[in-house]
């Protein structure tokens, strides 16, 4: 900051001054000051072991809130819910009961058209 | 198990300071504010012309940085130092504002009370003795009667700079405002100081 050379002389003038009046500050002035830097610097004794005890806390409550949160998802899991068709009983029989399943299987395009031909389509065939 | 009983301690390394950081800081925090807190004394003496006053605002504020800014670096102290002062004298300001107010309004109530008035009952500004009057000068006395009719920010900014001898960024950081308004206000204040002492002092 550019000052004219008035300002400046001015100022280190108020400077001067201030500083003077700060010389003569009284003794019991200054031992206020002193009690109150003193009581400053024991907040700071206070303030940091209160930090610290509060910081102390953070990790292990961290970890306690991911467990029940962990345990509470497991608890309330369930299979996703899918769509499914109803099985009939008679498909069941089909696959399982009959000896012929597999040879069957291999046949499924025959067999459909079977179905949708009716009662009357094989009596072609073989 | 229950979700909600799965409290249990763990020992993890704490990260507080170690014994001798904590010493180092606090050796680093007294020495900044004994260097400090007679200039602060002053210029909050000079913002609320009451010494007593004066005190309890350094003691406040020299409470407030150690809480909340001792773990800061120390060269940021001195701006939130007197950030925190400042913010002190203005709430301090309008605390006597509403107590005036108060005053007259219980003061034209009472019987007889109606000529009070409360500048005038009040003690001395600097509630110094007439010897420490004299010791002090007649031209600091000139000179914190014109600091005291400066407008808030002007006086701000001429103090925290010429008589705590921040530079502009530290000021406008103390005073929560801009660097180009800093220098706004410190040249008006500068210009108006000099109006009113010049024929005194130069």
């Amino acid at each position: 900051m550019n000052e004219s050379p008035e300002s400046e002389r001015f100022t280190e003038q108020a400077k001067r001054v201030f500083d003077d009046s700060v010389d003569r500050l009284d003794a019991a002035a200054l031992s206020r000051l002193n009690r109150s830097r003193q009581r400053a610097l024991a907040e700071l004794g206070t303030a940091g072991a209160a930090h610290g005890q509060w910081l102390r806390w953070v990790p292990a409550t961290g970890v306690a809130a991911a467990v029940a949160l962990a345990t509470v998802m497991m608890m309330n899991a369930r299979p996703p819910d899918v769509a499914q068709e109803p099985v009939s009983e008679s498909d069941f029989e089909m696959l399982l009961d009959d000896g012929d399943e597999l040879e069957m299987l291999e046949d499924l395009e025959f067999y459909s058209w079977l179905d949708l031909a009716g009662p009357t389509a094989g009596d072609n065939v073989g | 198990m229950s979700a909600c009983a799965a409290t249990f301690a763990v020992s993890l390394p704490r990260e507080e300071p170690t014994g001798e950081t904590a010493l180092e800081r606090e050796r680093q925090l007294n020495q900044f504010l004994a260097g400090v807190e007679k200039r602060a004394l002053r210029i909050a003496e000079i913002g609320v012309r009451d010494r007593d006053e004066a005190l309890d605002l350094v003691q406040d504020a020299m409470i407030r940085l150690a809480r909340a800014y001792a773990s800061r670096p120390a060269d940021e102290w001195t701006p939130l130092f007197y950030r925190i002062l400042h913010n002190g004298v203005r709430d301090w300001h309008r605390r006597q504002k509403v107590r005036r107010r108060v005053m007259a309004w219980f003061g034209r109530s009472a019987d007889g009370a109606g000529d009070y008035d409360p500048i005038e009952a009040a003690a001395d500004p600097a509630g110094r003795t007439p010897e420490d009057e004299l010791e002090t000068g007649e031209a600091m006395r000139q000179l914190e009667v014109a600091i005291g009719g400066l407008p808030a920010r002007q006086r701000e900014a001429f103090m925290l700079r010429t008589f705590e001898g921040l530079d502009v960024a530290g000021t406008a950081l103390a005073m929560g405002c801009s660097e180009g308004s800093v220098k706004t206000h410190y040249s008006r204040a500068v210009h108006t100081l000099r109006e009113q002492l010049g024929e005194h002092w130069e």
